[in-house]
């Protein structure tokens, strides 16, 4: 008895810690990331002087806000404890029927949306298969994936058709004050996703979701809606980036997704989010999709051939994860000899 | 206390055979089976032997990724390299083809080896050092992916006569060969369920917290997990060199879904401590099966993937579905 009662305080006492821990580590997380990312593009420099101008850093944010956008959503299912697989197909499914219903052609301002809708459809869909029959999110996520890709390539007869649209090609191709338009929208994007992740009650209701559902329900949090709610905003954020892609290529095709999967649940996690759930922010985010982007393409203007790129690229998200363990943080703060309570 | 010890035994009594067919095994078997009678009603070529060896060889490679992939899943943890690691081991076996059967025995060493290094790999990183699984096994698999692309950067060279005949042929024309290497690995997985480290993966995976506090050295555990698992997809390299006799440094990348598919048909849990091994070799023959059978009914194979999700949802809800109705309890 005595022991069990000396386990318990064990667990009680680490537990109180975390909060105080938790508030630091995901602020010094982000910063590291983004000192990390401009490391990196000054060291590119001794590589090859045409790396770290002006315009390379430009080109980064041009290509990481496709990034940026898709691991919103992908950040808000895992920030409940789930996990969202069905992006790529989703971000395929949109720009495919982005070129073949809409095209150059006109009505792009109902249609788009409309499309925006059908992908949310999509995420209605697995966001139904979880909540209400049960089915891990790992494999309804992966079932509505198979679906919509088979839907797809059916659909197009396996090879997509028609244009892009005029007004995605101005947001993805257009530029004001020598700075591209997507670099405005990624800023833009940024903060109205930290506001919605961090300072408004819905979000505040993800992070109560995700570390304690039961909880989350005894509080008062509407537990369907809040647990339905993220699928379809990650279905439609990767709607709108299979549009983006659309307009920065002016054409779709039926693999434009497949290269968004790993790197979407990377970024998160990257960001020092946890990927159970319950915490993170969108900052450290932002910051991972941007690191994920420099080094790719700091790495393809070395000019290595793909496989040493491939080992690089998994090198390097190796060793962040290793340099963000937590334990790493409790020994920085081990060093600076500040006094803590039941730790 | 008391009433644990009264009630243990008498629960498994009543419940043996009954477990067996509401077991996720048991499901996926009746649906294997039920999806072989409609496939032989459209191709009465499907009883011949010639046909099921075909079929067999098809699935081998999936089945034993899928063993593989179980373990892990089980003890609560999720590996993505099952792609990296067969991709390398299939590019391995076609860039360094070794002849005959010694030849076949040296090239079987080597992807168990070099599967067992990656899973120690992934053993130490999320074991060990406690990165998250996902996240972990996601850089291996990358690193896993660009090492298959430095030794063979297109699709091309030979895997060896002997191991591409001889693997995908019958014994005494009946029996086929790559079937009696699943068979290995559920051989072994019988055995390896009743030592303290099989347990213990059960214990782990069911509640981490409870089995350390009662003696499981956890780490052991999940170290031991993931180097077992490195060394079936291995083994799965192996067999699906056998069956393309060539090498692709993508050949594993199918595998990484399709994997979890098989686990998760096979009625293992995926946030781990229950199912088994022979229930994912079964999900991964069904997902096999199926698009044999869609394609003898003339469905387009454009739409084969419509086809595997919806029986991939429907196999759990009705699994879970069916296993509330006899009583056994899906949270136990």
């Amino acid at each position: 008895m005595t022991s069990q009662v000396d386990v318990m305080s064990k667990f009680q006492a680490e537990q109180d810690t975390r909060k105080a821990r938790r508030i630091d580590r995901h602020t010094v997380s982000a910063i590291a990331v983004f000192v990390l990312c401009v490391v990196l593009i000054l060291a590119s420099r001794l590589v090859s002087p045409s790396l770290g101008s002006w315009q390379q850093v430009l080109t980064v944010l041009t290509l990481a806000s496709f990034l940026v956008v898709l691991s919103f959503g992908q950040g808000l299912v895992i920030l409940t404890g789930g996990l969202d697989l069905s992006l790529p197909a989703v971000i395929t499914l949109g720009g495919v029927l982005t070129t073949t219903w809409i095209g150059n052609g006109p009505g792009a301002w109902y249609m788009l949306p409309f499309v925006l809708a059908i992908c949310g459809g999509v995420g209605l869909a697995s966001a139904i298969g979880i909540v209400w029959l049960k089915v891990p999110p790992f494999i309804m996520t992966m079932a509505t994936s198979i679906i919509v890709s088979s839907a797809a390539l059916g659909l197009t007869n396996g090879t997509p058709r028609g244009a892009s649209p005029d007004v995605l090609l101005l947001l993805m191709k257009g530029s004001w004050l020598g700075i591209p338009a997507p670099v405005y929208f990624l800023v833009i994007f940024a903060v109205v996703g930290w506001i919605v992740q961090s300072r408004t009650v819905f979000g505040r209701y993800l992070y109560a979701l995700g570390t304690n559902r039961d909880a989350a329900r005894i509080a008062g949090v509407p537990i369907t809606l809040v647990s339905v709610l993220p699928y379809v905003i990650s279905a439609v954020c990767a709607g709108f980036v299979g549009m983006m892609l659309v307009g920065y290529a002016n054409g779709a095709t039926l693999r434009m997704g497949d290269n968004y999967m790993l790197p979407s649940i990377a970024a998160v996690v990257i960001g020092g989010s946890s990927i159970l759930g319950g915490n993170g922010n969108f900052a450290g985010t932002v910051g991972g999709a941007i690191l994920l982007t420099t080094v790719g393409t700091v790495i393809a203007a070395i000019g290595l051939e793909q496989g040493l790129r491939t080992i690089i690229e998994g090198g390097i998200i190796l060793v962040a994860l290793l340099l963000l363990r937590e334990e790493l943080f409790e020994r920085l703060r081990g060093l600076s000899g500040k006094p803590r309570s039941g730790g | 206390m008391a009433s644990l010890t009264h009630s243990t035994p008498h629960r498994m009594r009543r419940a043996q055979p009954m477990k067996l067919l509401t077991s996720g095994a048991g499901i996926v078997f009746v649906l294997y089976v039920l999806l072989y009678a409609i496939y032989a009603s459209l191709q009465p070529s499907a009883l011949s032997s010639s046909t099921f060896t075909n079929l067999v060889n098809n699935s081998v490679p999936l089945a034993i990724a899928a063993a593989g992939e179980t373990l892990v899943v089980l003890s609560r943890g999720f590996d993505l390299s099952v792609a990296g690691v067969i991709s390398l081991t299939n590019v391995l076996m076609a860039v360094y083809p070794q002849e005959g059967p010694f030849g076949a025995l040296v090239s079987l060493a080597i992807c168990l080896a070099v599967g067992g290094i990656v899973g120690a790999v992934n053993g130490w990183l999320v074991a060990i050092l406690r990165l998250q699984a996902i996240a972990a096994t996601l850089a291996t698999m990358i690193v896993c992916q660009g090492l298959a692309l430095v030794i063979l950067d297109a699709p091309g060279g030979m895997v060896a006569d002997w191991v591409s005949y001889e693997l995908t042929d019958r014994l005494f024309g009946v029996l086929p060969i790559s079937g009696l290497f699943v068979l290995a690995v559920v051989l072994a997985w019988l055995v390896f369920k009743r030592t303290n480290l099989g347990l213990g993966l059960y214990a782990v995976g069911a509640d981490e917290q409870a089995a350390s506090l009662s003696g499981i050295s956890v780490i052991k555990v999940r170290f031991a997990a993931f180097v077992g698992a490195g060394m079936i997809y291995g083994l799965a390299g192996f067999m699906l060199s056998a069956q393309t006799a060539t090498g692709n440094p993508n050949s594993g990348t199918p595998f990484l879904m399709l994997a979890f598919a098989a686990v998760a048909l096979g009625g293992t849990s995926l946030s781990g401590g229950r199912g088994g091994l022979i229930g994912s070799i079964l999900g991964a023959a069904t997902l096999m099966l199926l698009q044999k059978v869609l394609f003898s009914g003339g469905v387009s194979s454009f739409y084969t993937g419509i086809f595997q999700g919806v029986v991939l949802v429907l196999a759990i809800v009705f699994g879970s579905a069916f296993a509330r109705l006899t009583g056994r309890r899906t949270t136990a």
